[in-house]
């Protein structure tokens, strides 16, 4: 064994990974920080070992991001003194099921999953529950290849929020409500994330009335912050919790519009999530009106709103802005 | 929307590392280049991982890493046959668990591909998504995506794409011109919420993204493709330019730029004018751009060129003036 001085990141995770498998009482901190590849190179017998140390958390905290459960036993003696405490990795919440192995369809299907994910922190974790998918060596039958799905999560707030949810912290952040011209200051806990119509919801806990609320990702405008506050989440499908109250939104709240045959509205409001037809009045369903305001000025023409007058309103204040916009030669 | 492959980090190279051993125990002797396929990495990336595998151990006993305390593999096989044949073996017997992030990533991913006809078999889907949680390390994280029907569409391209034959539909482009088309298949792409088919145009003489939504009177074929589509790449971004694209400058209020992040350029620049963001995109025509602009009222406007300008100006007048009956 090479007692070289830089050891790779990844083997002294690796080493890491294999010292607290193997052992059953757990490892101290000082052996494994005396006695691992990759810290022992490093470690002052006697000496200064705050740096190493800090690596060490640094790694626990690795190894759980990435599923790795690892314990901490207190010494029954000395609770809360960490020099004594120990760790391991518990081989059954280390180890797949035997019953969770996934057939050639499956393993096809979950490959296109992960593809779903090509950007941000998303796709890097989709990306390592392919190569764990790989280990298990099913090769994937080859009938989804033809397929190139794409998922994004642009909004700037989205990976604050997750990790807050992770994290189960209380967050602040500024948010324009619809109708509204300036932003108010929201602090909620943050309980699950989810895509609806194309548009990513934080469903969250407002803590001073104990009531939940959904807040679209695109209206919040300043950065996310996280306070100090810990909460502990209520249990249950919380993303589905939250989607199916959005869904009854959406479910109550209608619009009525006329559409020109043979355009694009008519073919695209068409196939849009539930509408009905009737000749060529379409009833369209919606949660945020503006939005729908948004979704409708770009089909000028082809569309005009019957009813709510809001709806109608806010189309025609959106289109009467862009032709002021665009009116006169300011060609530059 | 170009995609960069991400650079390794040592949280990828160790799940690697995690999820090689299981490998190698359960196929006993294997090519390099069989890993490497498998794997999705380059020979050397597995030649090196195997080297770091068979020096790696515990401490054991004595602290001092002996030579049972570490993996071994067959030297002679591995550097004269490039085979992977493991023979002592340390800690690891099986495949590690997924984290809850990365369940939650898959979950959320099936969520998304509801609409395929692979996952129309909802009994399949539910025991895969409970499966996946019981191989969670720990409870999946709450995200969620919205399920879609299944698209007939999607189910028809699907088997047209695999048994190589031609397809046939009315396409109603951004003009609003309404055409009958004859389409070699090659894949079916997604965006959030738009899915397209993409394909080799007979009309056009060229490979062309269609929207699925703007598809209609779709009939399959019995002819085979032409491979005409093999003949050419096609690119990764899904809005191919033209050579008679026209450049258009918008400013765009800074909060809006992902929203048209699509039709920029992949390292196109931004100016910065006063409090909003200048960038140029290239357009083929100014239909698709007059729904575009419109469709963001208040966050984006075209600068140039003037027929542009007018273009989007007439658009949304007529749009308004559907509502000068009733605004009175």
């Amino acid at each position: 064994m090479a007692t070289k001085q830089n050891v790779p990141a990844e083997e002294r995770l690796f080493s890491l990974v294999l010292a607290l498998l193997e052992t059953d009482l757990g490892l101290t901190k000082s052996d494994i920080l005396s006695t691992v590849q990759g810290y022992r190179q490093r470690f002052a017998l006697g000496g200064d070992n705050s740096n190493l140390e800090r690596q060490f958390e640094r790694d626990k905290d690795d190894l759980r991001e990435l599923g790795v459960p690892l314990e901490t036993l207190e010494s029954p003696g000395e609770p809360g003194n960490n020099q004594l405490s120990r760790y391991r990795i518990p081989r059954e919440g280390y180890e797949l099921p035997d019953d969770v192995r996934f057939t050639a369809e499956e393993t096809a299907l979950l490959g296109l999953a992960a593809m779903v994910w090509r950007e941000g922190e998303f796709s890097a974790e989709s990306s390592r529950a392919l190569l764990k998918l790989k280990g298990l060596g099913t090769e994937a039958s080859e009938t989804v290849l033809s397929y190139v799905p794409r998922l994004r999560a642009r909004d700037e707030s989205f990976e604050p929020l997750r990790s807050a949810i992770d994290r189960r912290r209380r967050v602040a952040f500024d948010y324009i409500k619809p109708g509204q011209s300036s932003p108010t200051l929201r602090t909620v806990d943050p309980l699950a994330l989810f895509l609806f119509q194309g548009r990513w919801h934080c469903y969250a806990l407002d803590p001073a009335t104990d009531t939940r609320k959904t807040f679209l990702l695109r209206r919040i405008v300043s950065t996310v912050s996280t306070t100090g506050t810990e909460f502990v989440p209520p249990s249950g499908d919380l993303a589905d919790e939250g989607l199916q109250e959005l869904l009854s939104l959406w479910h109550e709240r209608t619009a009525t519009v006329r559409v020109d045959p043979g355009t694009d509205a008519d073919t695209r409001l068409r196939k849009r999530r539930d509408t009905t037809v009737d000749g060529h009045t379409f009833t369209l369903h919606f949660v945020d009106l503006a939005l729908l305001a948004d979704e409708l000025c770009a089909y000028g023409p082809e569309v005009t709103v019957l009813a709510p007058s809001e709806l109608a309103e806010l189309v025609t204040r959106g289109l009467d802005s862009v032709v002021a916009a665009h009116e006169g030669a300011q060609d530059g | 929307m170009a995609e960069r492959k991400r650079q390794p980090q040592a949280r990828d190279k160790l799940t690697f590392l995690l999820s090689l051993v299981p490998f190698l125990i359960d196929h006993q002797r294997v090519s390099v280049t069989e890993v490497a396929k498998v794997f999705d990495v380059t020979p050397d990336e597995v030649r090196s991982a195997v080297r770091l595998i068979a020096m790696s151990g515990i401490p054991g006993d004595t602290g001092a890493y002996q030579h049972d305390d570490l993996f071994d593999i067959a030297w002679d096989a591995f550097e004269e046959n490039d085979e992977i044949v493991l023979t002592h073996l340390i800690a690891i017997d099986d495949a590690p668990r997924f984290s809850g992030r990365e369940t939650a990533a898959l979950i959320a991913g099936l969520q998304y591909l509801s609409a395929l006809p692979e996952t129309r078999d909802n009994q399949a889907l539910a025991s895969l998504l409970a499966k996946l949680a019981r191989g969670s390390s720990s409870a999946p994280q709450p995200v969620a995506v919205e399920s879609k029907e299944t698209d007939g569409a999607l189910a028809l391209f699907r088997d047209a794409v695999a048994r190589g034959v031609q397809v046939e539909f009315d396409y109603l482009n951004a003009a609003g011109v309404r055409e009958r088309r004859r389409v070699d298949p090659v894949r079916i792409e997604s965006i959030d919420t738009d899915w397209y088919l993409r394909g080799w145009c007979h009309l056009r003489h060229a490979v062309r993204t269609f929207r699925l939504d703007r598809i209609s009177e779709l009939v399959v074929t019995a002819e085979t493709s032409t491979g005409s589509a093999h003949s050419v790449s096609i690119p990764d971004t899904l809005f191919e330019g033209g050579p008679d694209d026209v450049a258009v400058t918008l400013d765009v209020v800074p909060a809006a730029l992902s929203l048209i992040e699509d039709y920029l350029p992949p390292a196109a620049s931004v100016e910065s004018v006063g409090e909003l963001r200048r960038v140029s995109i290239r357009v083929s025509h100014y239909h698709g751009l007059k729904r575009l602009i419109a469709g963001l009222p208040g966050l984006v406007t075209v600068v140039a060129p003037a027929e542009a300008r007018r273009a989007v100006a007439e658009w949304a007048a007529a749009g308004a003036a559907r509502y000068a009956d009733s605004t009175h």
